[in-house]
């Protein structure tokens, strides 16, 4: 069947507006939506191929669901919205280490004061909800900068920010609950009643999250607030002038961009991890969601996903491919790969196609709905 | 409509209409950059429902003027009167609610918004859902986002732009650019409309496009302009009466008629020193 818009005659301006205005890619959509909730646990259910061990779920579509997560936070904030951030790591930690303290029971001595705040262990779900507020708050306390400082200044004092919270959560005993390593153990996660134990249902509880939050952002982004984001990102002197207040259009989307990047970092702290050390959120990971926001696409929610996907294949993809064919090759020569191909690529999308892999997919859309007339 | 706009004697019935009340009134005001004296002592006023053009040489200090009328720049000295409430520390989303819209000398769009979205933002002090609702989309948010997009729409028709309504206006030539930026303007519904150089760079064929649509503004949405405009010809065509400023001193108010005749006026264009 071709792809096409041509006798799809759109009557009315909510069909026109819909998130997928062409059938087709409704079609694929929800092609991918059965495959990704039935089929794939289906097919790990029965260990059919590519699902035969738990490999493909545990170290591969996992952590793809909850970077990709990450990531569609990351570009509501740079992509969308237009403040660079080199601190998503830290607001995944504060997601994190936040869930841990509610899910494990809050108890925060005020000696000044003679009293101390007291919580009970929360349940899972309430907590990571929790953890995304806290890092939603630090969110649009470090947002206020922005107000001010721009582009490369604002980049810093977000770098600011990564290190400063890889030192709290090194330092302050307090957030790990004193354990003597350092490191820390999720609970079981429990949600009304029922154990998410098994990839199976860890995978399904992530694909649940973020297609709840994909939806979310995508009606952010097409709506109201996610002009003005934009509005803010490409010119924003005469935002304001549109009665836009610069104030409100950043913090928010500091405040939803961390919200989400927290949630992503208690996701991948509970449900990926398992156990974790402050190492897991260093500035390593937020160099890894930067880049996956750039290849995907700044400013596409899609993008995340094709973003997230390639930063996570391409290392096995250059670890694979030479065994495949037969060449021996060593884990540093493929580390080097990765690093060489990640940055020439980087390179070349930044000069070439700023909007990245989402830019290049629309332009073959583009080029296919009007295939084989070129005009 | 359109016929009407055209047949009809334009400067005559716009002279006719130009007895509104005062909207904005600009007393005294004086702005300088360090030593740059941009604006001396400037006083005019804005009748409701007029054209009023802000004329005068290069670095005369008119972009100045509108810079300070919406509130990017605070003057050092001077009041501004608007709608009768004599105006402090003006911000320019304050200006923005208030009913005051811009379009720049440089185009000033959105780049990487559509056409449609470009004129969209415009709407966005009339929108009201909140950030749940929004989050939601389903519902309120897209009654609101149906009921606005009906309004951009008809500005789209009314500029005839409907061609190019998904096209990112980065790849827009000038010209139409120029008028994706008025549409964005009129979106706000504002009363007082500021158009710095409309008209920049374009083809006669353009030229008359953009006056026919700034009449119609005027005619039909009641809305009151200053206009700041170099092709003389446009100017004595479309405007009530005319500021003319050179550097930064007011040197002659009137009806073009008045303007034209005006000795420092006539000097000032001339060049001739003073
Ligand atoms: N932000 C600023 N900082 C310093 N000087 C400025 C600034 N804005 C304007 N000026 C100066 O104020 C004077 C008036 O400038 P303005 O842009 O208002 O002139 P204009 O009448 O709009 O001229 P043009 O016809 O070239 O657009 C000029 O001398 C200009 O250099
Ligand atoms: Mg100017």
């Amino acid at each position: 069947m071709l792809y096409r818009e041509a006798g799809q005659f759109k009557s009315t301006y909510a069909a026109d507006m819909a998130i997928f205005p062409i059938r087709q890619d409704r079609m694929a959509l929800w092609l991918l939506l059965a495959v990704a909730f039935l089929g794939v646990p289906l097919l790990a259910h029965f260990r059919i191929w590519p699902l035969g061990s738990d490999y493909f779920l545990r170290a591969i579509l996992i952590p793809f669901l909850i970077l990709s997560l990450a990531t569609v936070g990351l570009n509501i904030l740079m992509g969308y919205c237009g403040q660079i951030s080199l601190g998503s790591g830290a607001f995944m930690a504060i997601g994190a280490y936040s869930t841990y303290k509610f899910a494990t029971g809050v108890h925060l001595p005020l000696a000044w004061f003679g009293t101390a705040i007291s919580i009970d262990p929360l349940p899972v779900l309430p907590s990571i909800l929790l953890g995304g507020v806290m890092s939603a708050v630090v969110g649009i306390l470090f947002g206020i900068p922005s107000l001010r400082i721009k582009g490369l200044y604002l980049a810093v004092a977000t770098l600011a920010a990564q290190f400063f919270f890889d030192w709290v959560f090194i330092r302050v005993k307090w957030f790990t609950n004193y354990t003597p390593s350092g490191s820390v153990a999720a609970p079981e996660i429990t949600i009304f009643g029922y154990v998410f134990h098994t990839p199976i249902e860890r995978y399904l509880l992530c694909l649940a999250f973020v297609a709840v939050f994909a939806v979310i952002s995508k009606n952010l982004v097409r709506g109201n607030l996610g002009r003005q984001w934009m509005a803010i990102r490409d010119m924003d002197i005469a935002a304001e002038l549109m009665g836009i207040r610069p104030l409100y259009a950043k913090l928010t989307a500091f405040a939803i961009s961390s919200f989400i990047v927290g949630i992503a970092g208690a996701l991948f702290a509970f449900v990926y991890l398992g156990a974790w050390e402050p190492l897991a959120f260093n500035i390593d990971r937020s160099f890894q969601l930067l880049f996956m926001v750039i290849i995907g696409g700044l400013g596409s929610i899609l993008g995340s996903f094709l973003g997230a996907a390639f930063i996570l294949i391409l290392p096995i993809l250059l670890d694979q491919g030479p065994h495949a064919l037969g060449i021996p090759v060593t884990v540093e020569t493929v580390s080097l790969m990765v690093l060489v191909v990640t940055g020439a690529l980087i390179c070349y999308l930044l000069v070439v196609e700023p909007l990245g892999f989402a830019r290049l997919w629309s332009v073959a859309k583009e080029k296919l709905r009007l295939w084989p007339y070129p005009y | 409509m359109k016929a009407d706009v055209e047949t009809r004697p334009v400067s005559a019935s716009a002279a006719a209409k130009a007895r509104g009340d005062v909207l904005l009134s600009v007393d005294n005001v004086s702005l300088s950059f360090g030593g740059v004296r941009a604006l001396r002592d400037v006083s005019f006023d804005i009748r409701k429902g007029e054209i009023r053009a802000i004329i005068g040489p290069n670095g005369a200090g008119k972009t100045s003027m509108l810079n300070v009328i919406n509130g990017f720049y605070h003057p050092q000295g001077g009041i501004i009167t608007f709608k009768g409430k004599r105006r402090h520390d003006m911000r320019p989303y304050l200006a923005a609610s208030q009913g005051i819209a811009r379009t720049f000398q440089n185009v000033a769009l959105f780049r990487g918004m559509s056409t449609l979205d470009n004129i969209m933002t415009g709407r966005t002090l009339k929108m009201r859902r909140g950030i749940l609702a929004q989050a939601i989309y389903w519902g309120a948010s897209q009654r609101e986002e149906i009921r606005h997009r009906k309004a951009v729409e008809h500005i789209i028709d009314f500029l005839e732009i409907k061609h190019i309504r998904k096209t990112p206006v980065g790849k827009l030539p000038y010209g139409l650019q120029k008028r994706v930026e008025l549409g964005r303007a009129l979106a706000t519904e504002p009363e007082l409309l500021l158009l710095d150089e409309p008209m920049a760079g374009m083809n006669l064929e353009e030229k008359q496009d953009m006056s026919r649509f700034i009449l119609t503004v005027r005619d039909t949405f009641d809305t009151t302009i200053a206009l700041i405009e170099h092709d003389m010809g446009v100017v004595m065509d479309l405007s009530d009466r005319i500021v003319v400023l050179d550097y930064g001193r007011k040197i002659a108010d009137g009806t073009p008629g008045e303007v034209q005749r005006n000795q420092a006026v006539i000097d000032a264009y001339l060049g001739i020193p003073h």
